[in-house]
């Protein structure tokens, strides 16, 4: 039981490269040379490698959001709006308010759980399903930083929808031996180690994990439902407006539209490769991240289109869900 | 002539031995009771007879032909229909849909032929039902007679009934034992799955008994008493029956003063030392009355009077409410301290949270393991458990917290002999030791077996009994809306 959940994961991204080189052969390509190509613009020199390390963050953390969600039972998947209120309170606080760098931080994490809380009160007094609220959500936070950005949190020169940078007082440092990965990345290591002793060790882990399996049950035991859902909204928020504070006082130095490569999204395949489960998370997120930037790579050397990756991605979450369920009996 | 055999039927499920060598031989037109204790195999050997799984190993002779039964659409075409013990029925629709669901000639028919044909379907079984009722407005009872004459309607020749009575009232049972018996005079062949003896001896012509997947008896009920089965189920001598507890009870634990609900509008006391006993026939008003004492559904008018609160709870349907299939059983005894950590010995906080202390958990889990004699370990899963040992784990997590209230809703519904046995003693030494139990059942027998006190419960409210001695005759008359006297 616990070696095949192990197994299950490997089989779905060795399952879904398979049907990538099946893909590729009808198309005309060299599966090898094209996978190969992707091997190494994610990992073949050390400006890849810093820049898979440096989109396996985001992933990181909103995965982890997600999985600690959907334990709960929760189907939030507004990772990358709450991402990108995440960002744009951070940037707000930096250039307007403080830059000491851990209150821009919690700022980050405050916006995230305020779009996120938005959508635990929905459920909990409208009764709205969080899977609607927090996709329509999304685009609204969107829309918000582009006004933002091209209204009042302009840069002073006028030119780019973008913000001003963020004063270096506010940004994070560099990993010493590294040229681009900043302390965050530790943090979000941290972190992770952390939401698995939570989730398996302590008392609000098994009242999360006991709403997902059966609230029913958790309600007999006394737990409060509604309150456990909120917890878990603002938590998962948190995660992931860490993750847009993260992206602009670690890595863009500023607020802009394109903030995100679709990172809230891509957690959710992360989350699910990795079976809900915090530690699994962070090879599963690195695995995408090496994905996104292989892509590149593999377009320019190997002629092949980068949106083939996005098949690849699709494949994968569909053989995890796939491996993951038991065989049905008979 | 033998309408079925099952010859030396063996399965394995992963590493269990579900069955071994079961052999079961049904003759044309007879009641045939299939009997043995939780974990004995009969569901499994139902199930390989109805097609829902393929053996490892045996025969199936369906007159005397060697037979496959591929799934249950197979064993229906062969004319072998299976009851279950619960509704399978669609709630929302309305009797003649529910009849006719998968009549393949029905799905044309006009609303008012199809509950033309219903009706008729109903008549012939002298079950007289408007066919255009809603299903969720019936008893359980009326129910489980929908899906016999469904299961009828199908042109079956041998009805398999899992537990039938165990949901039903003493005057139900008695209607079902008529029908089954008129079906027997029309040649139908009948495999009765139960507990309770005195049913079986009244109504069975033969018996086939499983003791660990493999068949250890099977002959003519005609040369078997009672006492004789129950030795034959136990592999020992029958224990005599259980007595209520001794104490004499004590100060209040538990008042319910004018309680009004949905359904419900009752008062009752509660005292330390004593099982109260509360009879009476599903759809009256447990439910609501479990929510009440669970405290997840407040009261329109009056509360709930607790000299030491919390309640410890045993939910009626143990599945859905009692513990998470899913979670280690170490798990599920630490969800109800997880609820409160803060006065919980088995967390400690820091970072301003509650954090687990695994080994007092391991060594908590294995005491209560120890103590409610659960056959598992602290790392199992609790689906994993049987039955009767899933009720234990509810039972080591509902005094968990060491409550003087115990609230037990219908405790041994699908144990066998040994573990429903064990479950009532574990009640009793409850409130020997100076707890209150409260004891919401539909098993008559049981009320009558371990209560000091009986009450009835009819559409929401109780009717005390006055005298010390209730009879089974009055009771029944009570719990069916009679006067009693």
């Amino acid at each position: 039981m616990r070696a095949r959940s192990a197994i299950a994961p490997l089989m779905a991204v060795l399952g879904a490269l398979l049907a990538l080189a099946c893909m590729l052969l009808l198309l005309g390509h060299d599966p090898w040379a094209a996978t190969l190509a992707l091997v190494d613009g994610a990992f073949g020199n050390r400006h890849a490698v810093e820049t898979t390390l440096l989109r396996t963050g985001p992933l990181l953390l909103i995965g982890l959001a997600v999985a600690l969600s959907f334990r709960a039972g929760i189907w939030n998947i507004g990772g990358e709006g709450q991402l990108y209120i995440g960002a744009l309170v951070a940037t707000t606080v930096a250039t307007k308010l403080t830059s000491v760098l851990p209150l821009v931080l919690i700022a980050g994490m405050l916006g995230g759980a305020l779009w996120s809380g938005l959508a635990a009160l929905l459920r909990a007094h409208r009764g709205v399903s969080e899977v609607l609220s927090t996709i329509l959500l999304n685009f609204i936070a969107v829309l918000l930083v582009s006004y933002a950005v091209q209204g009042p949190l302009q840069e002073v020169r006028g030119t780019y929808p973008q913000t001003d940078a963020l004063p270096s007082a506010a940004m994070l440092g560099v990993i010493p031996g590294f040229q681009r990965v900043h302390w965050g990345l530790a943090g979000t290591l941290v972190l992770a180690l952390f939401a698995w002793r939570f989730l398996f060790y302590s008392a609000a882990g098994l009242r999360l994990r006991a709403i997902g399996f059966a609230p029913r049950v958790a309600e007999y035991a006394r737990v409060r439902i509604s309150r456990e859902i909120y917890q878990v909204f603002i938590l998962a928020g948190m995660l992931a407006g860490l993750a847009g504070a993260l992206e602009v006082t670690g890595v863009t130095g500023r607020l802009f539209r394109d903030l995100s490569a679709g990172y809230g999204f891509t957690a959710i395949a992360v989350a699910m490769l990795a079976r809900l489960h915090p530690l699994a998370v962070v090879p599963a997120a690195l695995f995408f991240a090496g994905l996104d930037t292989g892509a590149a790579a593999m377009q320019r050397v190997a002629a092949v289109p980068a949106v083939t990756v996005r098949i690849v991605e699709a494949l994968v979450i569909l053989f995890s869900i796939g491996f993951a369920l038991p065989r049905r009996k008979a | 002539m033998q309408h079925v055999e099952l010859r030396n039927i063996e399965k394995r499920f992963g590493s269990t031995h579900a069955l071994r060598s079961a052999n079961l031989e049904l003759r044309r037109g007879e009641i045939h009771a299939l009997l043995g204790e939780n974990g004995a195999g009969k569901t499994s050997l139902v199930r390989v007879l109805f097609g829902m799984i393929q053996p490892d190993a045996g025969e199936i002779l369906l007159d005397g032909m060697p037979a496959q039964i591929e799934s249950p659409a197979d064993a229906l075409d062969k004319g072998i229909a299976l009851v279950h013990q619960h509704s399978l029925l669609v709630p929302a629709f309305t009797v003649a849909e529910n009849l006719l669901l998968g009549d393949r000639d029905a799905f044309f028919l006009s609303p008012s032929k199809r509950d033309q044909r219903a009706a008729d379907w109903l008549e012939r079984y002298g079950f007289y039902l408007d066919p255009k009722t809603r299903v969720e407005t019936l008893s359980v009872a009326k129910q489980q007679r929908l899906m016999i004459v469904r299961a009828l309607s199908r042109q079956v020749n041998l009805l398999i009934l899992d537990e039938p009575t165990a949901v039903l009232a003493p005057s139900e049972v008695e209607e079902l034992m008529r029908l089954l018996d008129r079906l027997r005079g029309e040649g139908m062949s009948v495999v009765f799955i139960s507990h309770k003896m005195e049913e079986i001896s009244s109504l069975c012509d033969r018996v086939t008994l499983l003791r660990g997947g493999e068949t250890v008896l099977s002959q003519p009920l005609a040369d078997l008493n009672v006492r004789d089965l129950a030795q034959a189920l136990l592999g020992t001598d029958p224990p005599p029956p259980l007595q209520p507890p001794r104490s004499t009870p004590g100060e209040l634990a538990l008042r319910l003063d004018d309680l009004r609900a949905p359904g419900l509008q009752l008062s009752l006391e509660l005292r330390r030392g004593e099982i109260l006993g509360i009879a009476g026939i599903d759809g009256n008003g447990q439910d609501v009355l479990e929510e009440i004492l669970a405290g997840l559904c407040v009261p329109e008018k009056g509360r709930l009077e607790l000299a030491a609160p919390p309640v410890g709870i045993l939910p009626g349907d143990r599945e859905r409410s009692g513990f998470i299939a899913e979670l280690s059983l170490a798990e599920n005894l630490a969800l109800s301290h997880a609820a409160e950590p803060h006065n919980s010995p088995l967390y400690r906080s820091a970072l301003g949270m509650h954090w687990l202390l695994s080994q007092k958990l391991e060594r908590a889990t294995r005491a209560a393991i120890t103590r409610h004699q659960i056959k598992g370990s602290a790392r199992d899963l609790a689906g994993d458990l049987s039955g009767g040992n899933q009720q234990k784990l509810c039972v080591a997590r509902a005094l968990g917290s060491n409550p003087q209230v115990l609230v037990a809703i219908n405790p041994t519904r699908g144990l066998d002999l040994k573990s429903t046995r064990e479950l009532r003693n574990e009640l009793r030494a409850h409130a020997e030791a100076g707890g209150a139990v409260l004891l919401i059942s539909t098993d008559l027998d049981e009320v009558l077996e371990i209560s000091t006190r009986v009450e009835v419960l009819f559409r929401g409210a109780l009717s005390p009994l006055d005298s010390a001695e209730p009879s089974r005759e009055r009771i029944g008359a009570l719990m069916l809306g009679g006067t009693g006297s």
